[in-house]
């Protein structure tokens, strides 16, 4: 507690008179690059994108050269002549193909069979599991919020982390860290009239006053206040440099890449970016609604990769995709599936070992009609930690797991 | 799976706790500042009218009344459609509309309830004994019943309701008791029955686990009414060993037996001073706590009685020692500007806070505290305060949109103005400052202080409004008057809410 309330007062001392004039992070970001080394994990950001819904990864990676993918699938199915063939045996849906091209130039790891022991089949169960990396256990911060709170980046910078979207997803709550989150180039902060703005700004950033009562809790209001203020107010000026090389879809996912980019090239030094598309809860009609989201997202993180590559920023940027469990390998009575258990994963990124890796599971021997896993996302996740991230990753997933090398 | 989650130690209140008065009733002065904070904690916030009538009647009066309930103003369930068929071929707008009558109607219960104190304990039940609306098959309809049995023991008997807690459908479903038959037990139940619902970690082994499962096999759900049945066939009668004894028990037998264990006085004890006076009480204090809850046998009235009436209640260290929750919040402030009903524009803004009313994040409630703050939810919390006292009503073009939009965006039979705004009616911005002199910015600004944080504010603060109030927005002195006194008082109500003060309970 004590380093939090000095630095809320060092914080506002040093801020106060400074927002008006320039951005504080303009400041920032001039003292992150002045100590990063090319290339390091100091530069590297991680974007995670959430699959949101539960994705069916058979209709995602399609077995199409499995006889029982068809037999399993009999109206829902890729059929061959669509698949986006990697090899003889597996392929992408026809509306990845903005993926494909990625993968084409072996930038694309593809990592098979990913869950965790003991599948839970709900979705804000599973989907918390994911986002804590606690299986067994309920905890109050995310993994990534937890490698936030222990990276010893700089407290000055208020992006370290960053939801795209209305809510911080569990994955970015952190101890000490708080993550803003930001619903597109207009931000979240205080919206009022001019005068209630810059009346508003006074409240917001006050700083030391004596109170006529005393709160255990109220430093902390205070350091959130601020920084929830600062954050807002400072992203568009963040981000007013940086123009993007292509058009990107007009879609909530890809203008979220676009805004994700716009703060990676700031050069702020933002680690880890989260942002979610779906729903993929494609119980009935699987096909119509799994291949539109699919689309979005192939064409989306094409013209993240096309737009950081002429920044020649695709190198310091890995995305992960996850998804909290792919679907029950039988369609169901509705052209749909219901929710099940191992999915494929993606890691994207300009220094990605391209490739797949592991095997597809087997689609006759099941668990309970849902496939067998073989890789705990947490070896996916301590391998982003201790290779990309470049920190040691059990104090952040709870315990050691053997790590991979895809990146 | 299990839970591992703990309030925060480092947001203990500063200072030293005395034991030996801690308990005892307090005869101190009673002023409008503890009046506001006893409506804050045993309700959702007072209105200006509440907090001056405690203010006059006193601290005994006001804790009695807010203990012996009345019959309610408010519907025990909602009006209107809330069935949905819950199989594959849901109809998705129809379950939604399902889910938004029964939260707006929850809500509109905390906001209008003349048994605040009832409603306040059915979200603290409602935050213990955890279910979500929507969530694992369960139904409005069950959420809505759950409620009522929390209404029911809202200050009853712990044990009793814990034994009802275990055959409630919500429950049922959401533990999956549901599947929790003798030829396969499921343990989901039995284990946070005793791991967060009473006894906490380390007070039982997994052979407790596995045995109290058994013992809880076939009480099931009718899959036609919803309803709870009992099926013996589905029941283990064998004998069961459990936290040392030996038996043919059932379910109720394991809830009794959990009761004699001085652990889960201690559980309980620890959770109704952190939902009512301040967060990581100390280990002597819950001793105090949960001796006077065994005493009682398990009586949740006295011992809730007792705090709201208690010295450590009523001392610097317990005055805004809480963080507010969003449903405090949105409620609290919906009643200081005196609206009539809870808008669905709430419904969409809570979320956002971090809070889905009826849906708890997991079986462990929400933790509450610090985690109620990150800055993208508090950027939430005062964009929604600053909605709300701007209200206006919907447009007449808005509402035809929203009757006439393809997807039906309107549930049926909802009032469109509920539909597009954050609330119903709100009273007009001049009766939010009644008593002040009207063209004097200082005795607004007074009002407008005490009216939203019973002048908890910092003598900066005070200056920041009262400038806002006599300046324009170019630094140019303004007089109040008749043509900007609207727009000054809900500005000056939105910069008061926007003070860290206003954020704690």
């Amino acid at each position: 507690m004590a380093s939090r309330r000095q630095f809320i007062q060092q914080g506002v001392g040093a801020f106060a008179g400074f927002l008006a004039i320039d951005s504080i992070f303009g400041r920032a970001a001039r003292a992150a690059s002045a100590i990063t080394i090319p290339g390091s994990a100091a530069t590297r950001t991680l974007v995670v994108v959430n699959l949101q819904g539960g994705n069916d990864g058979l209709n995602t990676l399609v077995p199409f050269g499995d006889p029982d993918y068809y037999r399993v699938r009999p109206t829902i199915n890729v059929p061959v002549g669509d698949v986006l063939r990697i090899d003889s045996s597996i392929g992408f849906n026809p509306n990845l193909a903005g993926l494909k091209s990625i993968f084409d130039q072996q930038r694309v790891a593809i990592l098979q069979g990913v869950h965790y022991p003991n599948p839970n089949l709900s979705h804000f169960r599973s989907t918390e599991i994911w986002q804590t990396a606690a299986p067994e256990h309920i905890i109050d911060t995310g993994w990534a919020g937890r490698y936030l709170d222990d990276a010893g980046l700089p407290k000055s910078n208020l992006f370290k982390g960053l939801a795209i979207g209305p809510i911080l997803p569990k994955m970015l709550v952190a101890n000490t860290t708080d993550v803003p989150t930001v619903d597109g180039f207009r931000t979240g902060g205080f919206r009022g009239s001019r005068n209630e703005q810059s009346h508003a700004d006074q409240i917001l950033n006050g700083g030391s006053e004596t109170y006529p009562f005393q709160s255990p809790y109220l430093s902390l209001v205070q350091e959130i206040e601020h920084d929830a203020n600062a954050s807002s107010t400072e992203l568009p000026h963040l981000v007013a440099g940086y123009k993007p090389a292509i058009d990107y879809p007009k879609t909530p996912f890809a203008q979220g890449l676009n805004l994700a980019a716009a703060v990676i090239g700031s050069g702020i030094g933002t680690k880890v970016i989260y942002i979610s598309l779906g729903s993929f809860d494609t119980h009935t009609g699987q096909r119509g609604t799994q291949d539109r989201l699919l689309q979005q997202f192939g064409d989306g993180i094409k013209a993240f990769y096309a737009d950081l590559a002429a920044h020649n920023l695709d190198s310091q940027v890995l995305t992960m995709t996850f998804s909290e469990f792919g679907r029950r390998v039988e369609e169901n009575a509705n052209r749909g599936t219901d929710h099940g258990t191992a999915a494929p994963m993606f890691l994207i990124g300009g220094q990605v070992k391209g490739g797949i890796y592991g095997d597809h599971p087997s689609l006759t021997d099941l668990d309970f009609g849902n496939l067998k896993w073989h890789t705990d996302f947490r070896s996916v996740y301590a391998t982003v930690l201790e290779n990309w991230l470049g920190v040691t990753s059990a104090p952040v997933l709870g315990a050691s797991f053997s790590t991979l090398n895809f990146v | 799976m299990s839970a591992q989650t703990q309030a925060p130690a480092e947001y203990r209140p500063a200072g030293q706790l005395d034991i030996t008065t801690a308990l005892l009733e307090y005869r101190g002065p009673w002023n409008s500042r503890l009046a506001a904070h006893l409506l804050r904690r045993a309700g959702f916030g007072g209105s200006p009218q509440e907090i001056a009538a405690a203010t006059t009647t006193g601290m005994q009066a006001t804790v009695s009344k807010l203990m012996h309930f009345g019959s309610d103003s408010q519907p025990e369930t909602p009006q209107g459609d809330i069935s949905y068929d819950n199989g594959p071929l849901a109809d998705k707008m129809q379950r939604r509309n399902a889910i938004i009558i029964t939260q707006l109607w929850w809500l509109n219960r905390c906001l209008l309830t003349t048994n605040p104190l009832q409603e306040r304990m059915v979200y603290f039940w409602s935050n213990h004994f955890t279910s979500g609306i929507g969530q694992k098959g369960i139904m409005p309809a069950m959420m809505v019943s759950q409620y009522s049995l929390f209404r029911r023991y809202a200050l009853g008997n712990f044990t009793q309701l814990t034994q009802e807690v275990s055959r409630d459908p919500a429950m049922l479903r959401y533990l999956d008791g549901v599947v929790n038959r003798a030829q396969h037990p499921n343990e989901n139940f039995a284990r946070e029955l005793m791991e967060l619902f009473t006894l906490g970690v380390g007070n039982y082994t997994e052979e407790d686990v596995r045995q109290s499962a058994r013992a809880f096999t076939g009480t099931t759900l009718d899959r036609a009414t919803g309803t709870t049945v009992f099926n013996p066939r589905l029941h283990d009668a064998g004998v069961k060993t459990f936290l040392g004894r030996t038996g043919n028990f059932g379910g109720d037998d394991i809830v009794s037996i959990i009761m004699t264990q001085p652990a889960t006085a201690r559980f309980l004890a620890r959770k109704f001073l952190r939902a009512f006076v301040y967060d990581d009480p100390e280990p002597e204090l819950v001793e105090a706590v949960a001796a006077k809850f065994r005493g009682s046998a398990y009586d949740v009235g006295s011992v809730v009685g007792t705090l709201l009436r208690s010295n450590i209640f009523y001392s610097p260290r317990a005055y805004r020692a809480l963080v507010k929750s969003p449903l405090e919040i949105a409620i609290g402030a919906m009643k200081t500007l005196g609206a009539t009903a809870v808008g669905a524009r709430t419904l969409g803004a809570l979320p956002q806070m971090g809070q889905v009313p009826m849906q708890p994040p997991n079986v462990a409630g929400w933790p509450g505290g610090r985690l109620w703050l990150n800055t993208g939810a508090y950027n939430a919390r005062l964009n929604y305060l600053h909605q709300l006292v701007s209200f206006k009503p919907a447009s007449e073009s808005a509402m035809a949109m929203a009757m006439t939009a393809p997807n039906q965006s309107l549930p049926p039979g909802m009032d469109p103005q509920i539909f597009l705004a954050p609330a119903g009616h709100i009273s007009p911005p001049t009766t939010w400052v009644a008593g002040a002199a009207m063209n004097d910015p200082i005795s607004v600004t007074e009002r407008v202080i005490d009216a939203v944080v019973q002048s908890d504010a910092t003598a900066q603060q005070t200056q920041d409004i009262l400038n806002y109030m006599s300046t324009d927005g170019i630094g140019n002195r303004v007089a109040l008057s008749g043509e900007n006194f609207e727009e000054k008082v809900r500005g000056g109500f939105s910069l008061a809410m926007a003070l860290p003060t206003y954020q704690l309970a």
